[in-house]
């Protein structure tokens, strides 16, 4: 008997920004370690270093420093223009044979924003008003490495910043500062986490009785398709049978209602239920929502090349230590 | 000031000269003994419990991550018979693993591609 199981997926939808998809034929456990792998453990770009040259700004160098940290920044595929895995193309800088930082393992940024310098190139009706340092300040010396601004195009248009914003200045104030981003995991510090959900739910088993659901009365049957809030069950008009929603399982929630109220409908405690909802134990929904430093589906694969290299790791070291013994 | 590096939490540290697997037998019980994996979290110890679960050979698998703040995970083994080690049923279980986890990235790939194909836009919505 095979140990190994044999997974599959099938995708909802993929947007940029978000996958949802179906893993199924696997266990509860696979499940969980890639949502946790996603939010913990694929690597990114982020800003870690920064040097100040200039920050007469009302926030201070430590403030800056730390919301420039939090600006998602993309490893771009230039052909397709999508931000993909930084994994390979990058060193982490504990690897990185070099002295302190180089190409290999690091990306910097410059931003050099003077108010009194920027103001005559804004329209006359606005030179009054502060400023706001964007993340379309941030100039990178690698042409691959650019800061993500935003998420998709909907929300371009909805903004009122032409990026993320850093901060706001006003006359007579200047922000000059060398940003050095590197490539790290969510478990050193949050700001390299590339997703801002990756959660699953089970697949909703609903299972009904027709035997037993006969011998409800018809104002029974409205009242057990009326109590669920999320309306996963109908009531079919022409044969008057208790049936189950067609989106079901995206409806779902596992309340406790329908349950409670099938305890007043039975003629005795122990009889089987009515109607059971249950947790599917192999079939898992996904939604995974990236931050917009990389699209969705590099976020998953990535996810799934972190596991099997963990497994070629500890394989080699288990053969290691089975020498040893 | 006395907050540990983030860092040390999955990263082995050199200077002690930490492994990333021992193994130590159990005197008590017989076909038995404890696996403690430097550096990893319920992320790895939990799938592994669950595929040695689905190993015949296996009588007992459990696992400890003792404190959130010390970072390593004890996987307690137990064989059903002599002629198969502790080690062996956990090689072979990291075996099923890995080649799972490469099942994962071909399905992936393949539904990726059957949905580009299928919306050509590469934006659309199942049903």
């Amino acid at each position: 008997m095979s140990k190994q199981r044999d997974p599959k997926i099938e995708i909802l939808s993929l947007y940029p920004h978000e996958i949802k998809f179906i893993l199924s034929d696997t266990d509860t456990s696979i499940a969980n370690t890639l949502r946790r792998l996603m939010i913990a453990e694929v690597p990114t770009l982020a800003i870690d270093l920064v040097e100040f040259h200039e920050n007469t700004t009302v926030l201070n160098d430590e403030y800056i420093a730390h919301r420039l940290g939090l600006i998602p920044i993309k490893y771009m595929d230039l052909v397709t223009n999508r931000g993909i895995d930084c994994n390979g193309a990058f060193l982490s800088h504990t690897e990185c044979s070099c002295e302190h930082r180089c190409p290999r393992c690091s990306v910097e940024f410059e931003l050099d924003v003077n108010f009194d310098v920027m103001n005559v190139t804004r329209p006359e009706n606005e030179r009054d008003l502060p400023m706001s340092v964007t993340s379309t300040s941030l100039k990178s010396n690698n042409e691959y490495v650019v800061p993500g601004h935003f998420l998709n195009a909907e929300e371009q248009n909805e903004a009122h910043d032409t990026g993320i914003s850093i901060v706001k200045i006003g006359p007579g104030q200047h922000l000059k500062l060398k940003a050095i981003a590197r490539m790290g995991i969510s478990k050193e510090h949050a700001k390299w986490c590339p997703v801002a959900v990756a959660t699953y739910r089970f697949w909703p088993e609903i299972n009904i009785n027709d035997e037993l659901c006969s011998t409800l009365t018809h104002e029974q049957k409205q009242q057990l398709v009326d109590v669920c809030p999320d309306r996963i069950l109908e009531l079919d008009e022409v044969s008057g049978k208790l049936v189950v929603a067609e989106n079901a399982w995206e409806l779902a929630t596992f309340t406790e209602d329908l349950k409670l109220l099938q305890e007043t409908m039975k003629k005795r405690p122990e009889d089987d239920d009515f109607v059971t909802v249950e947790h599917s134990q192999d079939r898992f929904i996904f939604c995974v929502e990236g931050t917009g430093a990389m699209d969705a589906e590099d976020i998953l694969m990535s996810s799934i090349k972190v596991l099997s290299d963990r497994m070629l790791y500890l394989r080699s070291k288990l053969d290691i230590l089975k020498e040893n013994m | 000031m006395n907050a540990p590096e983030r860092a040390l939490s999955f990263l082995l540290d050199e200077d002690s000269n930490e492994q990333k697997i021992t193994y130590s037998a159990d005197t008590k019980v017989s076909n038995a003994g404890t696996f403690t994996i430097n550096k990893e979290d319920h992320t790895v110890a939990n799938l592994l419990r669950m595929q040695l679960l689905r190993d015949p050979s296996v009588r007992f698998v459990g696992y400890i991550h003792p404190h959130p703040l010390i970072h390593r995970i004890d996987l307690k083994i137990q064989t059903a018979s002599s002629t198969v080690a502790p080690i062996d049923v956990l090689q072979s279980a990291t075996e099923d693993l890995a080649g799972e986890t490469d099942h994962l990235i071909t399905q992936m790939t393949e539904a990726i591609n059957k949905w580009k194909k299928e919306n050509q836009s590469g934006i659309g919505q199942f049903n």
